[in-house]
């Protein structure tokens, strides 16, 4: 306990003596944490609206006009396919009264056709948008399937987009962590090369490595967590805003944005935690190198 | 706390050889000159003791303990038995006198009042308490050199090295530091003390060795010093 005192009163002296150095850290810390934590949100915002497409996304497929056919077998044979998340079975009388019903006051248009042309056919959902392309092809492989029907560009630029965003989100990611580690690692870096001579000196008097070392380590830690908790906080105060804003001018997203208080909380408490421990990290490497080549004996 | 040299040998690069063959035995409780010009190896010889360096060659052992097999993590322990006074004092500046004398103790937990009796003992022995609050760049070179050997005190060391610590000082200031180096000694603890000052040596007739590039030419008991 008295060690942690002591300790604890040598980092306070650190983030004192080079208090603008720890203070332009804490900015930029700040900074790059509020960029990781939008970008992650927005890429988590994004995935939800792309899974929520993916899954309406439906692909129809109309089986061949051939009274032998079995449909239960057929249907099991679907159901068995890789890419197949959910079916549902549409009789040609279910599919006419669905078109009826669709086309409203010109479905007497239908009347005129006589017997009724659709096929037994199947709505068929998928996990990810990606994934049509594939089951399409394995259903125009099966003698059973007569026609496939489904929105071939929708899904292709729902797929890229879902990889774009993918990628830009962990671009932004590795940047975000890299520029906020250089930083720490370079604060504390400074900070131990302004102090070598007294480090050298603390050494020579009976210091061990940890007690020179636990300060800084912690100088490193406390500035990085204090830059994730401003940017955690910036966060919060400016989502919930911001999607009241969207919701209002973009309906259709409603269903899309995430909007759980406790959600974006854990989100946040998350980003400070990630902060402490990339500040833990990078100090830490930087310490253990420097004081090992300080204190090594010629 | 008794040191002996073996056949101790230290280079640096290129090819600077700073001692050379040194053999020597120091029991616990002596006061011991260590002499020579400039470049004799007088720094060289403490620098082993105190184990910032290791021999090229030969054995520094020290209570017993070969400090060249001594583990990193050891060192730590075995300097606070070991009271430093250098000759550029090696205070830690942004520390007041008290910080710096209070700090040796720190970092061996010791409790927080505990450290000021001691740190208000030595500051008092040197005759310092007045400029505790003082930093280092605050103090003349006399005090300096006192407040380093009131931080050499702290931890009661059994070994106390002292590498010219009357080479930046006038007369009276040097026979003041020299009264507090030979009570010390008086209390039983190993001084080991390097010099250049004749008048030191030969008012006092302590044990001597000289040192002249790097080999010892003389280990004399009750010696004196003519440069």
């Amino acid at each position: 306990m008295t060690t942690l005192r002591y300790i604890l009163r040598d980092m306070w002296r650190l983030v004192v003596h080079h208090w603008v150095l720890g203070l332009l850290t804490l900015i930029t810390a700040g900074v790059m944490m509020w960029i990781l934590g939008v970008t992650t949100l927005f890429s988590l915002n994004l995935e939800n609206l792309l899974s929520r497409l993916e899954s309406e996304l439906v692909v129809q497929a109309y089986l061949v006009k051939d009274n032998t056919l079995d449909i239960e077998k057929t249907a099991a044979k679907i159901q068995a396919l890789e890419y197949v998340y959910a079916m549902k079975i549409y009789s040609p009388a279910d599919s006419l009264a669905k078109l009826q019903e669709k086309m409203g006051s010109q479905s007497r248009a239908l009347d005129m056709l006589g017997e009724n042309p659709i096929p037994y056919n199947f709505e068929i959902h998928v996990h990810r948008a990606e994934d049509v392309e594939h089951l399409v092809d394995e259903l125009n492989a099966m003698p059973e399937v007569d026609d496939v029907v489904y929105a071939g560009l929708v899904v292709k630029r729902i797929s890229a987009l879902s990889r774009i965003s993918s990628r830009i989100a962990l671009v932004m990611f590795i940047l975000s962590v890299i520029i906020t580690a250089l930083v720490v690692y370079n604060t504390i870096h400074i900070s131990l090369y302004s102090r070598r001579e007294e480090i050298g000196i603390m050494y020579l008097v009976g210091a061990t490595r940890a007690y020179i070392a636990t300060p800084f380590v912690l100088e490193g830690t406390l500035l990085s967590l204090l830059g994730a908790v401003i940017a955690a906080a910036g966060i919060m105060g400016a989502y919930f805003p911001g999607v009241t804003l969207i919701q209002s001018n973009l309906p259709f997203l409603r269903n899309s944005i995430i909007t759980d208080r406790a959600v974006i909380f854990r989100f946040c408490a998350l980003l400070a935690g990630f902060g402490a421990t990339l500040g833990w990290v990078c100090s830490y490497i930087i310490v253990a190198r420097f004081i090992n080549s300080i204190t090594k004996p010629e | 706390m008794n040191i002996t040299f073996s056949d101790v040998t230290k280079t640096f690069e290129p090819d600077i050889t700073a001692l050379s063959d040194v053999n020597l035995n120091i029991e616990q409780g002596e006061f011991v000159y260590v002499v020579g010009q400039t470049g004799s190896g007088k720094s060289t010889l403490l620098r082993l003791i105190t184990r910032e360096i290791l021999p090229s060659a030969g054995v520094v052992a020290v209570g017993g303990y070969d400090l060249r097999r001594m583990r990193r993590a050891d060192v730590p322990y075995y300097r606070r038995d070991v009271g430093l006074v250098a000759q550029d004092f090696k205070l830690i500046p942004s520390l007041t006198v008290y910080e710096n004398i209070a700090f040796v103790m720190e970092t061996m937990s010791v409790p927080k009042k505990i450290v000021a009796e001691r740190t208000k003992d030595v500051i008092s022995q040197v005759g310092l308490w007045r400029r505790r609050f003082m930093r280092p760049n605050q103090l003349s070179g006399g005090e300096q050199q006192r407040v380093a050997i009131a931080r050499a005190l702290a931890n009661s060391p059994s070994l106390f090295i002292a590498d010219e610590p009357t080479g930046n000082l006038d007369f009276h200031t040097a026979a003041d530091v020299m009264k507090i180096l030979f009570s010390i000694n008086a209390a039983g603890v190993t001084v080991v003390m390097s010099t250049h000052n004749q008048n030191i040596v030969n008012s006092s007739r302590r044990r001597v060795i000289e040192l002249e590039n790097g080999k010892l030419i003389r280990d004399e008991k009750g010696g004196t010093y003519t440069g």
